[in-house]
């Protein structure tokens, strides 16, 4: 069966961001949606997502901050959260560990690696 | 790869230029996708136009949003590739070269991860649950069943149908009414008062000499019935007419989340700035929120607080900010009450517009009521401060009115609801004159407010760089 656990997508990127939408739909998922780091930390604390896909280059508050927030909020600090960086670089990655993330994927996005790390991190986290 | 993601422009260029053979294929009449295939279609020849928008009208962060789009094309390709390559050899031909310049492995469409779902609408094939307490029955169904496509789940019991029912994604039951147990008619009951079972089309099977009951099972909820022994070929009419029904209403529920989703969204990316009334305007008409604005009269707003700078440098920045949080908050909730929009805060400052996205007759009242109203709110902000330990603030109020352009402005993926126009420059000016704990309107603001509301001072004219009149203003007193 698949999962069907709420997954918080947060991207600015509307194109992107509907094509994702529709992507995790289709594989089954339930997906709510955020645009900024700061709309994304209040939809954390209200619906309580079971995993967080991040796009870490965000207006108003980016993905980094956003990240550390969550981290230290002990009401959210559970939620896994899923970078997801432009660039396929080292120090992004060390980077986003650091800021608290479980994973991170590259944009764009290779689909069936990504539902593997949504899986892994619901699972983990289950 | 790497030197793709190097060099998006380079890349974006590619895409569109192996994005050829994909639309003259979409664009045969012969090739005909289904829903909602369709509108992956339609997303992706838009992520095409975007890219090629993108490379003739760069924006400031081209590499982004064009790695942004292009990763939108390559996943509706991929899309494409699982859900219509099959069925359509025109696709087949031309979706791996558009994939593979988006960088996608998925080129062969044997390689597909095909949900069940996706396959079975194809085929307009279901899951059938076939609820029987007759094991030479449930073949039977089976058999027929199974050998055009369906996959048929069965059910020696009525108790047993409803546990399979909580479980299982089905799409018709084929409900036997005599059973031991719990009957036929019973279980069509508790399906039909069940939420989430309620769609689920049933079709009542029974002998000739049940017909009463039948007739009080379809005014129960049941949407058609079979006689015993089977038509193999009526059988498989009805089912399909089933599937279609259970179709329909899928499709139904998808487009209503859809709706609910966009209308989260908006409130959520919107509810910032607008207040409650507006946010529900925009999702009244969607098409407001499309680019580009209106010319419309507005009355402008700013305030900001007196000395804020040198206050600011004098206290550590986690007093600042709770400072300015405990002040923008009131502020807020007073401005949203009077229909006021939030255009932006800039530090200490408060830019509002009345008038915009919604026009009212009494835009520059409500306004000047609302200054009056922030400058009485101050009290109980300083109250608070003060418990805190913290200095007491004074504000300082400018109001103007003039035409501007109002509307979302920004590109496509960053747009936010603001307003500019000289009116807006005109007002700032004003602000920089204003005394402390002062409300300055502007003439063209007085001249729109019903007489005998508003207290006026003495008439003073403002000389401001870069405006060639002088501008008369009005300190605003208080309400007659």
């Amino acid at each position: 069966m698949t999962d069907t656990r709420l997954i918080l997508l947060v991207e600015d990127n509307e194109v992107n961001r509907n094509m994702l939408i529709r992507r995790l739909e289709r594989a089954g998922h339930a997906v709510t949606t955020a645009a900024d780091g700061d709309i994304a930390l209040n939809v954390m604390r209200e619906e309580h997502p079971a995993v967080v896909l991040m796009d870490m280059n965000l207006p108003v508050k980016d993905g980094w901050t956003a990240c550390r927030e969550a981290k230290a909020d002990p009401a959210i600090s559970d939620i896994p959260i899923i970078a997801l960086t432009a660039h396929a670089m080292e120090e992004d990655k060390a980077r986003a560990l650091a800021a608290g993330c479980v994973d991170f994927a590259t944009k764009p996005v290779d689909f069936p690696a990504l539902l593997t790390v949504i899986a892994a991190a619901l699972n983990a986290h289950g | 790869m790497s030197t793709d993601i190097d060099q998006p422009v380079a890349w974006a260029h590619r895409i569109l230029a192996s994005a050829e053979p994909f639309l003259a294929a979409t664009a045969r009449p012969t090739v005909s996708i289904e829903p909602p295939t369709d509108a992956d279609v339609l997303a992706l020849k838009e992520g095409l136009i975007r890219v090629s928008e993108l490379l003739h009208t760069p924006s400031s962060d081209l590499n982004h949003d064009l790695l942004n789009v292009i990763g939108a094309i390559r996943g509706y390709a991929e899309m494409l590739q699982e859900d219509a390559a099959l069925l359509h050899p025109a696709l087949r031909q031309a979706l791996p070269a558009l994939l593979s310049s988006a960088g996608s492995t998925q080129t062969a469409p044997s390689n597909l991860v095909a949900d069940s779902a996706a396959v079975a609408h194809r085929n307009e094939a279901g899951v059938i649950l076939a609820v029987d307490d007759m094991p030479e029955n449930r073949e039977l169904i089976s058999r027929l069943l199974s050998r055009a496509g369906h996959t048929v789940i069965s059910a020696e019991s009525g108790e047993e149908a409803l546990e399979l029912l909580e479980t299982r994604g089905v799409d018709v039951v084929l409900l036997d009414l005599m059973m031991p147990g719990i009957g036929g008619a019973e279980v069509l009951r508790i399906m039909k008062e069940h939420e989430g079972l309620r769609a689920t089309p049933v079709i009542m099977i029974s002998g000739r000499q049940d017909m009463d009951q039948i007739i009080t099972c379809i005014q129960a909820g049941a949407d058609d019935y079979l006689l015993k022994p089977f038509n193999p070929v009526l059988l498989q009419a009805r089912i399909s007419a089933g599937i279609e029904r259970k179709r329909w209403h899928d499709r139904e529920e998808d487009y209503r989340h859809q709706l609910e989703r966009n209308e989260r969204f908006i409130r959520r990316t919107f509810g910032r700035y607008l207040s409650d009334d507006i946010v529900e305007q925009l999702l009244e008409a969607p098409e407001g929120l499309e680019l580009g604005g209106d010319l419309r009269e507005v009355t402008i707003m700013m305030s900001d607080i007196c000395g804020f700078t040198s206050l600011a440098e004098h206290l550590p920045p986690t007093q600042v900010v709770s400072l300015l949080n405990r002040y923008f908050e009131a502020m807020t909730a007073i401005i949203f009450a009077h229909q006021g929009t939030i255009d932006e805060f800039l530090g200490d400052a408060i830019l509002a517009v009345f008038g915009a996205p919604r026009r009212l007759d009494n835009d520059p009242e409500r306004a000047v009521r609302c200054a009056l109203a922030m400058r009485e709110a101050m009290d109980a902000v300083n109250a608070a401060n003060a418990a805190a330990g913290l200095p007491a603030l004074s504000q300082r109020i400018a109001l103007n009115t003039g035409t501007v352009i109002a509307g979302n402005i920004g590109s496509e993926q960053r747009a936010k609801y603001g307003c500019v126009g000289h009116a807006m420059n005109v007002t700032s000016r004003i602000e920089g004159q204003t005394a402390d704990d002062e409300i300055l309107i502007a003439e063209a603001t007085r001249q729109l407010l019903p007489e005998g509301i508003f207290r006026l001072g003495e008439p003073r004219a403002i000389i401001a760089k870069g405006i060639e009149d002088s501008i008369l203003t009005y300190p605003v007193l208080g309400l007659h």
